[in-house]
């Protein structure tokens, strides 16, 4: 059985500007984050813990899979 | 911009090339059979500048550039840095007992160790500087 490899990717940039223009620092507070890794993420540099995915998620009152979508390598 | 742990990093980086440079340069040229006593002071003394380096650079930083607290990513990078770091160390052991069977001398065996120790920490401490920089 071949290793299957997929790419994350999300929707933190614009759920973030629906929420009126909430800045990356005021997300990473209060998410429990540094600014430095939400932006890594809104770059889709770096995937976050399955914790952290429902902290956003709650943060912006949606599901996870409204903010990570997983796309698989074909 | 930098951030506290950017800089932090960057000074442990310098500070460990500047200080370590120095300790070489004085020490080798010496080619002893063993490790002498003027080696132990200058070893001691390298420690010591290290330690004044870390403490005043960091007291400096800290004040420029409040502290940030760490997170997941910060401690996957820390993890990857001492991956790669760890990677350097056993082949520095690997290659000190290789040396120890040809040369019975403390002063290779002390030495292959001490400098595969400070190549192991900057590849930590750099594979750290690059997973930052490349926002990973």
């Amino acid at each position: 059985m071949g290793k299957r490899s997929g790419r994350i990717s999300n929707r933190i940039r614009q759920l973030r500007s629906r929420c009126g223009e909430l800045t990356q620092q005021e997300l990473a507070d209060r998410i429990g984050v540094t600014r430095q890794t939400v932006n890594a993420m809104e770059g889709d540099k770096y995937s976050p813990s399955l914790e952290v995915a429902f902290r956003i998620a709650r943060v912006f009152k949606v599901s996870v899979d409204n903010v990570f979508q997983y796309h698989e390598n074909t | 911009m930098f951030s506290f742990r950017e800089k932090s990093l960057w000074l442990m980086f310098v500070s460990l090339v500047a200080v370590f440079a120095f300790y070489f340069a004085t020490v080798l040229p010496s080619n002893a059979a063993h490790v002498e006593p003027s080696h132990v002071a200058l070893f001691t003394l390298a420690v010591g500048m290290l330690v004044i380096i870390a403490v005043l650079g960091h007291i400096v930083i800290a004040i420029a550039n409040p502290r940030t607290a760490t997170d997941e990513r910060d401690r996957l990078i820390g993890l990857e840095g001492k991956r790669n770091g760890s990677y350097v160390m056993v082949a520095g052991v690997c290659l000190a007992l290789c040396a120890s069977l040809f040369d019975t001398s403390t002063f290779v065996l002390t030495h292959v160790l001490l400098g595969f120790w400070v190549l192991a920490q900057l590849v930590e401490i750099g594979s750290q500087l690059i997973l930052l920089r490349q926002g990973a």
